[in-house]
């Protein structure tokens, strides 16, 4: 679709009760790249509203008297070109079936800022995979080694040798069981490249391979700590329920088990 | 189907009458067996699916023509024959009526008890003993009522878990409540993300859905609990929490872990009135998940401990025993709570459970 996302999401909010459907407002208004927001107290206006104008992204509360938000989004699904779909509701009950009607995000209320960020973040990469401006992704294998200058030598890095990236201006530093590189290239590049191998940002300047993990920390303020057998990596408050998940699917999944290095760091205090 | 009888034996056996010290021996132990068959036969009721393999089993204790079971509904389960159809249908109308035997020629109806309550009848068409007729009675007697005892315990241990469930403490919630009203003009922002961790922190105690959830949803309640704690307690709280990633899936009880840091919290720093530090860390030692729950306070004699966690100890002290208790019902008697303190030493709890348990899945 033309233009989709292209100078900020247009965005409808749709809650009955009204202190809520202010605070969902006020908490779209404060993200970046949100040209507008409209809201509706029903389906019926919702509706109203969805075909007088497109909208990119609909904000969905469940319980609603009259016709619901699971009804209305599925009337919408059927729709030619329909609205991406986030449901918000105070019950988590409904989660399963929010997910089969297609919903992109499920937000539990009162919805927190880092978690409104998580879920737009979440609409614009299902946007843009949409309309096929996805990343191009055939050179993802060619940084599986990384080149660095070693006394005037040129050595590889294996991508899978490396706990995490730390980005220092144009450079990123290269953290490894067998020493540290420093490698000239942006943070933000090198994530696009190593994401699909298991890596995620976990902090503005840290890219943290997920299966390194040993232990996750958390101090006297909150904050929290990703430990390596490297290292200790910070996590952001913003990225910290990512990183949760990205480690329970990959535990799930036995990545921690499957000839793992003992834990290190076990050291008492 | 090992006690058969075999074909040579007279199928109407006079055992009972001649004294069945004679007849003890390899025989007599097959009818114990049969007899036992009989119980677990009838244990879903009178009306279950296992009346007819009851009646069949029996019969040939018996040595009857027919026998037939009945619950109160007066329908009967017949294993054989009777001679005459509508004389049993009769007399076993008339036993539900009067609660009362009745017999009419070789046709026997006894009443059955359960609980000293009146639950269906037996019907034995054939040449039996008065008296084998009575044992075979008060066999079924004993059956049902051995398997109400089960089924109410089922149900009381089902109900007990469920009222174990720790309950949120009313004191942490208006502590919680008061804190959050501190920063609402002086830090908006933070009562804003307190009132975030205290919708995370009563959406988990509240949950109704599935008895288990994960070590990873578990630790996310106590993040939002230790946030509100940090603003209630301020400076005097110091926490560390260490987790290692692969026992984030690992089934558990909903608030199994929350109420341990809760007590830790309370025992070793809010009721010292000084500070205090709490340490959780979890990791996994081969097939067991091991979290362990540590405070600097005061401590308590070993010997408090122990009847802390059989519930001898002061009135608000269930938390570890509720813990404990599920823990074991859940995972087996190895399994549970270790409590490892001395007066003046702090206090560690120490939770094991099995990485994989068949049957606990977190919803």
């Amino acid at each position: 679709m033309s233009g989709r996302g292209a100078g900020g999401l247009r965005v409808l909010a749709v809650d009955d009760v009204a202190p809520a459907l202010d605070e969902l407002r006020r908490l779209l208004l404060e993200s970046p790249d949100i040209a507008d927001v409209a809201t509706a107290p029903d389906a019926i206006t919702a509706l109203r509203l969805i075909q007088a104008s497109p909208f990119d992204v609909v904000f969905l509360d469940i319980s609603m008297p009259a016709m619901d938000g699971m009804e209305l989004a599925s009337l919408l699904t059927r729709m030619t070109d329909p609205p991406v779909i986030v449901f918000v509701t105070a019950f988590e009950e409904h989660a399963a079936s929010a997910y089969g009607i297609g919903a992109v995000d499920y937000l539990l209320k009162p919805v927190g800022r880092e978690r409104m960020r998580a879920a737009l973040d979440r609409v614009r990469r299902f946007i843009a995979s949409d309309t096929g401006a996805t990343p191009a992704r055939a050179s993802v294998d060619a940084l599986a080694a990384v080149p660095v200058e070693l006394g005037g030598r040129t050595r590889y890095v294996r991508r899978d040798d490396v706990r995490f990236a730390e980005a220092h201006g144009d450079y990123v530093r290269l953290n490894t069981p067998s020493g540290s590189h420093l490698v000239r290239i942006p943070i933000s590049q090198l994530e696009k490249h190593w994401q699909p191998a298991g890596f995620v940002r976990v902090h503005r300047s840290y890219l943290l391979a997920v299966a390194a993990v040993r232990e996750l920390r958390s101090d006297i303020s909150g904050g929290l700590l990703a430990h390596t057998d490297v290292g200790d990596v910070p996590v952001s408050r913003r990225h910290a329920r990512e990183l949760r998940e990205h480690l329970l699917e990959a535990a799930t999944r036995g990545e921690f088990d499957a000839g793992a290095a003992p834990p290190t760091g076990r050291e008492r205090r | 189907m090992a006690a058969a009888p075999e074909p040579g034996r007279p199928r109407r056996s006079g055992w009972w009458r001649r004294g069945a010290r004679a007849r003890l021996g390899p025989d007599a132990m097959a009818a114990v067996a049969e007899g036992r068959r009989v119980a677990a036969s009838v244990r879903a009721g009178l009306d279950g699916p296992g009346a007819l393999a009851a009646a069949r089993r029996l019969r040939r204790l018996l040595g009857a023509d027919a026998v037939g079971l009945s619950g109160l509904s007066g329908v009967p389960t017949w294993s054989g024959h009777p001679s005459d159809q509508v004389a049993a249908a009769e007399l076993l109308q008339r036993v539900l009526r009067t609660d009362a035997r009745a017999a009419r020629g070789r046709l026997v109806v006894l009443p059955l008890h359960a609980r000293d309550e009146f639950v269906g009848a037996l019907v034995i068409d054939g040449e039996v003993a008065n008296a084998a007729s009575l044992e075979a009675a008060a066999l079924l007697g004993e059956a049902l009522d051995r398997a109400r005892l089960e089924a109410s315990a089922d149900v009381a241990e089902q109900a007990e878990l469920r009222a174990l469930r720790a309950e949120i403490s009313p004191h942490f919630v208006y502590n919680s409540l008061t804190a959050i009203a501190s920063f609402v003009e002086s830090d908006p922002e933070r009562a804003r993300d307190l009132l975030l961790d205290f919708a995370a922190y009563t959406r988990h105690s509240l949950a109704r859905h599935g008895d288990y959830t994960t070590v990873a949803g578990e630790f996310q309640a106590i993040e939002a609990y230790l946030a509100l704690a940090r603003a209630v307690l301020g400076e005097r709280l110091r926490v560390q929490v260490r987790i290692a990633p692969e026992i984030l899936p690992v089934a558990l009880p909903y608030l199994a872990l929350q109420p341990l840091v809760e007590n830790a919290v309370r025992h070793g720093v809010e009721l010292t009135g000084a500070g205090g530090f709490v340490q959780v860390s979890g990791q996994a030692e081969g097939t067991e998940c091991v979290i362990t729950v540590e405070d600097d306070g005061p401590g308590m004699a070993p010997g408090y401990a122990a009847d802390v966690l059989a519930g001898r100890g002061r009135p608000g002290s269930l938390g570890l025993m509720n813990v404990d208790r599920r823990l074991r019902t859940v995972f087996g008697p190895g399994y549970g709570l270790v409590i490892e303190t001395a007066d003046g030493a702090g206090t560690k709890v120490v939770l094991r459970v099995p990485r994989f348990q068949p049957g606990v899945v977190a919803q």
